[in-house]
């Protein structure tokens, strides 16, 4: 155990060393807020904005956080995890030291974690801003909200998972980011994918396999 | 196996797909010695200190660290060692200090031993100015005093040091070896090197390694006499430039003096060494009972050369090395590392009198034995 909280120390320091982590928080409040509030609704594509519909509930907040996990957090997050120590050599140092293997795993998948939650604590200030202060838009039912939360945080778990496996199958991060995104966006696109096809039989099969649906049902009231 | 056998290799062999690094290594350390690991690049050097260290595992064989195996207990030998590996595995956003305390936790070191450690640790490896810089700003010979420090922080009985000196700058290198020397003594400590001069220097055993076995193996003088040959080297004036010519005559020709220095009795091979104008220099070398010196030096006053340089050079670890690794090379190009079959028909392109190959007889030009001479 405390092996595991050593090195989840040291790697979210350094996490944190680098800009990596508040370009990826900064950014993903950034697009949270734009597709939330700002995209109305377009065609297919966008189901409307937080104004459109016209409802207090942060739906949309949980609707476009998933698919950023996947495309961009995640991948950036766990890219270094384990390919940049394979990079650089520092691998041989954790791995020759007296700590078994899986508290190294354990360690930086944590730290990985605790980067994405630090993204999820942040995004709360939305729900924040629109109904406790400064804005009181309407009573929010605030245990959806908490599902969502909770929905987010597993699918969280499980794509950083992914993500430091594919990191630790390549030496160089930017390759580790590209497949990390490349997996987790197909994970969550089977869904879409299956719902588009023409036989009745792959849609209703494929699609509960796909994160977006298996996320969905946390967060919709 | 006595309790006193600290490092136990009994026919460790690694294999990298059909690439065979290692080929059933054996080997024993003790308490208290200081073993240096030589060898041309690519030899196994560092795979046989991974296997150690419990990195990467061997494809058959058994090692023992410290009494335990590598394959049955991992934490314990990881436990009992220091390890530097090649690529001194720094966290280059960390400063110095944060590394070592690192390196302590992991290793479960108590504050107040970390810091004693540290202390004694940052003197030896000279770290005090650094401490708290971020190791990204740091040199490259700073960076493997870093990687050092980290190995010894925990004061640990075994010490794997993977080309430990190759960043040092020369005063460095003289000090760190002082110091292993010092902590030897009840320590055991294992360094893989290619220069020979630090093997001597801080040394008392060796092994050499050449494409995955072990070539020799024993104390530095006993490898050292393994070849059995001495080398001389000696010039004579050719030219006295702008000075009047001290000896008898003309200056000598140089293959006059070929000649004279080949018929001396016990030279086994001549070679000519590369001078300016001034000066016809030569290598000679003979076995290891005879001392050509004397007759060297009567000849040159029988004929009335300035003799310039006559020395004796015992045979050096350098060429011993070079002795025992070069052929192995040579074979491994030729017929890759799994076959033993004889070299010289490969080389010889088909010449079925295999000693005379024409690379061979290239190669040996200049070498003549006194019988041909005389």
């Amino acid at each position: 155990m405390r092996n595991i909280w050593i090195i989840a120390r040291r790697d979210l320091r350094a996490q944190f060393n680098s800009p990596v982590a508040y370009v990826v928080i900064g950014g993903t409040l950034f697009l949270v807020g734009v597709l939330v509030f700002l995209i109305p609704h377009v065609g297919n594509a966008f189901m409307g904005n937080f104004w459109e519909l016209d409802r207090a509930t942060m739906d949309q907040m949980f609707l476009y956080l998933p698919p950023l996990m996947c495309l961009f957090v995640v991948p950036a997050v766990t890219m270094r995890a384990i390919a940049a120590e394979k990079g650089s050599g520092t691998l041989e140092l954790l791995i020759t030291m007296p700590v078994r293997d899986s508290d190294v795993i354990l360690g930086k998948f944590f730290a990985c974690l605790a980067v994405v939650l630090i993204l999820l604590a942040a995004t709360l200030l939305y729900p924040i801003a629109m109904f406790v202060w400064p804005w009181h838009l309407g009573p929010l039912d605030w245990p959806t909200v908490w599902a969502g939360y909770l929905g987010c945080l597993l699918f969280s778990s499980a794509a950083v998972a992914v993500g430091m496996m594919l990191s630790s199958l390549t030496e160089s991060d930017v390759i580790a980011f590209f497949m990390t995104s490349a997996t987790l966006s197909i994970l969550y696109a089977i869904g879409w994918m299956a719902s588009i096809s023409p036989s009745r039989e792959v849609s209703s099969t494929r699609a509960p396999s796909s994160i977006s649906c298996r996320s969905q049902r946390f967060a919709f009231s | 196996m006595s309790n006193d056998v600290m490092i136990y290799a009994n026919d460790l062999s690694k294999s990298f797909g059909s690439f065979r690094a290692l080929d059933k290594i054996n080997f024993e350390v003790k308490r208290g010695e200081i073993v240096g690991f030589l060898g041309p690049n690519g030899a196994g050097k560092s795979t046989t200190m991974r296997i150690l260290t419990c990195f990467i595992s061997p494809t058959s064989g058994t090692a023992r660290v410290n009494g335990h195996d590598v394959f049955d207990a991992p934490l314990q030998v990881r436990e009992s060692l220091g390890y530097l590996p090649q690529r001194a595995p720094l966290y280059l956003e960390m400063s110095v200090l944060e590394y070592l305390r690192f390196a302590a936790e992991l290793r479960h070191l108590p504050a107040d031993t970390f810091r004693k450690r540290a202390k004694s640790v940052v003197e030896v490896c000279g770290l005090a100015q650094v401490l708290g810089r971020e190791i990204r700003h740091l040199s490259h010979g700073y960076r493997q005093r870093v990687g050092l420090a980290q190995a010894l922080i925990h004061d640990p009985p075994i010490l794997i040091l993977d080309e430990p000196t190759s960043d040092l700058d020369p005063n460095e290198k003289a000090e760190f070896l002082d110091y292993l020397k010092q902590i030897g003594q009840e320590r055991t400590v294992m360094l893989s090197t290619h220069n020979l001069a630090e093997v001597e220097a801080s040394c008392a055993r060796a092994i050499i390694v050449s494409s995955g076995r072990i070539v020799a193996d024993g104390p530095l003088d006993e490898i050292r006499a393994k070849s059995g040959r001495v080398r001389y080297v000696v010039s004579v004036q050719e030219s006295p430039g702008t000075a009047s010519y001290r000896g008898r005559g003309e200056p000598p020709k140089k293959s006059e003096v070929e000649t004279a220095l080949g018929a001396v009795g016990g030279v086994k091979k001549l070679g000519d060494l590369p001078t300016d104008e001034r000066a016809h220099a030569f290598e000679l070398v003979s076995d290891r009972e005879v001392d050509l010196r004397p007759d060297v030096f009567r000849l040159a006053a029988d004929k009335g050369w300035v003799l310039l340089e006559l020395h004796r050079d015992a045979q050096t670890l350098e060429d011993v090395f070079r002795s025992l690794t070069i052929g192995d090379e040579r074979r491994n190009r030729h017929v890759g590392p799994e076959s033993d079959a004889g070299d010289d028909e490969q080389d010889g392109a088909g010449d079925d009198d295999a000693d005379e190959s024409p690379r061979g007889a290239s190669r040996d030009r200049h070498e003549k034995t006194a019988s041909d001479r005389s």
